[in-house]
């Protein structure tokens, strides 16, 4: 009787086991999934209205970005859309492939204004000292949030999930979602930061 | 015999009750949960592949009324674009994927040990194998869809748009790696049934007796051998692309978006045909049986089997007419769509002369054959249509190419398949399917499929581009598409009664005779449902038909012992017996084997580490399912 209650438990076992691997892929998939092709008029015109430290690095984003999930920093379509936008925009132009050139690179490890998303938000949206542009009048506030959590991605140390894969191009470095900035951290001698600006 | 087994238990020692008991002890299969999950019986996991096959049918017919409510008015809002995409990518990887080349594969799993007369099939713990690899790739996908992850790229998935590129998150890895799961369980069961038809037929079942439908899951398990391993490669190297760089598709690195094209197709064509061959063996059958008379040109109907087989591999380019390839492989091409035709319809005058000759008696398979061979004859048309170039390019993605392939496909396979199900029902369960509903159904089925499918043609030679979500009230399509999806509620109403049927007569159908419809091969022999060990004992054949040569007595081998698991080797060519050998027991080892490649194969959607680390528990569950028995090898 225990031999036969033992054999029913490791079957049960067995068929959770094989419907938990096959849901996990699923769960997993979704997590980087969910696709908000547009929102609310409301909701983004809200995306707007962040809050930034009077030095303009850091801040908090609007409430409703919480409520909505973080979308603009974990989801694969909006990462994507914001590589697209990375390209379409020229943002190569002064920072090349994230390692930038007559801009500041975004895979040494310094981020001038921190690597908060509204920071970077801000940098896009109002332009920065020292030849940002401000791109308010060229896009919408959901594609600057799209484009910021994609140049959070490039720089950041550990590869997001949903960060995207590399493009139909010629391969300068690794793609995103190989944590490029990991292998391209230069740790040699740190120098002065002379186009930090003035503030800071 | 060597002294060695002088001790051992012969059939020759007892009489047919004790025989019969015996070997129900050592084939049974262990009642409860865990016999049920060790179990490596043909008939058990047969029975259960086809219900999982159908249960997926049904799944994807409920997404194609979704897309029906969705097309039936212009701006349509019921489905977003979005979801739309997802619907149609599952309804096509669903059908061809997890119903049409499975479900073919399991009636073989199922029918083709008892055509040839053994006890259970080649390699079953493979098989079992297979049955869980192929349960835990549906439910990946399925499972993806429900949460809104189902791939969104077309059942076929081309690059770029299913590349790292444009396709964000894991969609389409999901998609590659269900194709993954589905190949490594289709392979395994062609492998099963080579070695069952080469080495298990009865003894006297010479390549010339061999039952059509046997030929044909033979000429398509060669085709599926052949054809897989290319789709594997190409769902290989897009996962590679999108998750570790490599630049397989990525034309600026010296890659070639054109090669997944051929890749896919090389495989998809053939793909074609091993959904269709099966059918055409199933239709032989019935149409044998239900004209009371061998089926007309046996030697011809199994060259042409083999000719489709072979030609099968040489026309994959006419998917590709409008990828801009070279005049000269167009016209190739063509020629060999078109030459294609000929083994095609040579078996159809094959049946009708058959038909022509015998005393056809219109039960509901036999209904099904006909519809097959006229359904399938329009869908020829079309095709021979669209293997001519120019007419091709006008088509191309359009409406008239989703009638063409609905014509093939549900007509060449799903018809013959439903009545196959009416035909081997008794031998599955033991009891007959309505013969009443069984009409209606086929009825419903058939007027259903053609009011559906035929305005497509229409559809499509006014312009309607396949694949897309709704449509301008401009278009001049909104009549014809509201006609379509009101027929399409007929074909469900025909698909709903049928697994109405199938539940009823599962329960309360009629017991079934041995062998009910006087058929002549031999799964007809044993008992309805069969015994776990098919036969008491294994018949010998001495004709093509080997219940009607002699229909009173069936000559048996004897000497097979009935104290382990044995079945019969037999030569190639004329099924000489050459040894006795052991067919494996019940195993566990299959079910955990499966649960290991999928922790693999779902991890490695996410980290190329995966292949490293999860590669210890497969190896883990492989020692143990190849552990050495400590019994003798097989004697001679």
């Amino acid at each position: 009787m225990t031999e036969r209650v033992f054999s029913i438990a490791k079957s049960v076992l067995a068929v959770a086991v094989l419907l938990s691997l096959a849901s996990a892929g699923g769960v997993l998939g979704y997590l980087r999934q969910p696709r908000e092709l547009r929102f609310e008029p409301p909701v983004a015109a809200d995306l707007d209205w962040f809050r930034l430290m009077s030095n303009g690095i850091g801040g908090t984003p609007p409430e409703s970005y919480f409520a909505l999930g973080k979308p603009y920093e974990a989801d694969a379509y909006n990462l994507s859309q914001g590589k697209r936008l990375y390209a379409w925009f020229g943002c190569g132009t002064c920072h090349g492939d994230g390692r930038g050139g007559v801009g500041p690179s975004f895979l040494d490890g310094w981020w001038l204004y921190g690597p908060e998303m509204v920071s970077i938000v801000a940098s896009i949206r109002d332009g920065r000292p020292h030849g940002m542009p401000a791109f308010r009048d060229r896009l919408t506030i959901e594609q600057i949030w799209q484009l910021a959590g994609y140049v959070q991605t490039i720089g950041s140390y550990s590869p997001k999930v949903a960060a995207p894969s590399r493009n139909d191009d010629k391969q300068t470095r690794p793609a995103e979602n190989r944590g490029p900035a990991i292998i391209l951290f230069d740790e040699g001698p740190v120098g002065v930061h002379p186009d930090q600006g003035p503030s800071p | 015999m060597t002294s060695r087994n002088a001790g051992a238990l012969r059939d020759t020692a007892f009489d047919a009750a004790e025989i019969d008991r015996r070997l129900a002890a050592i084939w049974s299969t262990t009642p409860g949960v865990w016999g049920a999950l060790a179990t490596v019986d043909h008939k058990v996991i047969g029975r259960r592949y086809i219900t999982t096959a159908f249960v997926f049918l049904a799944l994807g017919g409920l997404l194609s009324l979704l897309m029906r409510l969705q097309l039936a008015q212009p701006e349509a809002r019921f489905i977003g674009p979005d979801r739309y995409n997802q619907l149609f990518t599952m309804h096509g990887t669903n059908m061809m994927f997890l119903f049409a080349v499975p479900v073919m594969q399991a009636m073989a799993v199922y029918l083709v040990p008892l055509m040839v007369g053994t006890r259970n099939i080649a390699f079953p713990r493979l098989n079992a194998f297979s049955y869980w690899m192929y349960l835990a790739g549906g439910l990946l996908l399925w499972i993806a869809f429900v949460l809104d992850t189902g791939p969104d790229v077309g059942w076929f998935a081309y690059v770029p748009l299913s590349g790292p590129q444009y396709a964000a998150g894991k969609r389409a890895d999901i998609w590659a790696q269900m194709i993954t799961f589905t190949e490594v369980s289709a392979l395994a069961v062609a492998v099963e049934i080579v070695v069952t038809v080469f080495k298990h037929r009865a003894p006297g079942m010479s390549l010339d007796r061999i039952p059509l439908f046997v030929w044909s899951m033979l000429v398509t398990s060669f085709v599926v051998i052949l054809a897989m391993p290319a789709i594997m490669v190409a769902s290989t190297a897009l996962i590679l692309d999108r998750l570790v760089e490599t630049h397989f598709f990525n034309p600026a690195e010296g890659g070639d978006v054109l090669l997944w094209q051929h890749l896919f197709w090389f495989f998809g064509h053939p793909e074609v045909y091993i959904i269709f061959l099966p059918a055409v063996g199933m239709v032989s059958t019935i149409v044998a049986t239900f004209t009371r008379r061998p089926v007309f040109g046996y030697l011809a109907m199994v060259m042409a089997l083999i000719a489709t087989g072979i030609l099968a591999f040489g026309l994959w380019v006419h998917h590709m007419f409008v990828a801009g390839l070279p005049r000269l492989g167009e016209s190739f091409f063509t020629a060999s769509s078109m030459a294609i035709a000929v083994p095609a319809g040579l078996q159809i005058f094959c049946w009708l002369a058959t038909i022509w000759a015998g005393r056809p008696i219109f039960t509901t398979p036999f209904l099904f054959a006909i519809g097959f061979i006229v359904t399938f004859v329009i869908g020829g048309l079309t095709g021979v249509m669209v293997a001519s170039v120019p007419f091709d390019t006008q088509v191309h993605d359009t409406y008239f190419v989703v009638a063409h392939f609905h014509y093939v496909l549900v007509g060449g396979a799903v018809f013959p398949l439903l009545g196959a199900l009416y035909y081997w029902f008794p031998k599955l369960t033991g009891r007959l399917m309505s013969e009443t509903r069984g009409r209606w159904v086929f009825g419903l089925i058939f007027v259903g499929f053609n009011l559906t499918f035929f305005p497509m043609h229409i559809l499509g030679l006014q312009g309607m581009p396949r694949r897309i979500y709704t449509y301008q009230p401009e278009m001049p399509w909104s009549g014809l598409n509201m006609f379509i999806s009101l027929s399409a509620v007929i074909l469900a109403g025909g698909f709903l009664l049928f697994f109405i049927d199938v539940i009823r007569s599962a329960r309360t159908g009629a017991v079934a005779s041995s062998n009910p419809w006087e058929a002549s091969t031999l799964e007809w022999a044993t008992s309805s449902p069969p015994p776990p060990y098919n036969f008491a004992r294994l018949p010998v054949v001495g004709g093509l038909d080997p219940l009607s040569d002699r229909r009173d007595v069936l000559p048996v081998a004897a000497g097979l012992r009935v104290d382990r698991r044995e079945l019969l080797v037999s030569s190639i060519v004329e099924a000489t017996p050459e040894a006795r050998e052991a067919s494996s027991g019940d195993s566990i080892w299959p079910l955990l084997a499966a649960i290991a490649t999928t922790a693999t194969l779902i991890w490695s959607i996410f980290t190329p580490w995966a292949v490293v680390w999860g590669s210890i528990p497969i190896a883990i569950a492989l020692i143990g399912w190849f552990w050495p028995k400590g019994v003798p090898e097989d004697e001679s």
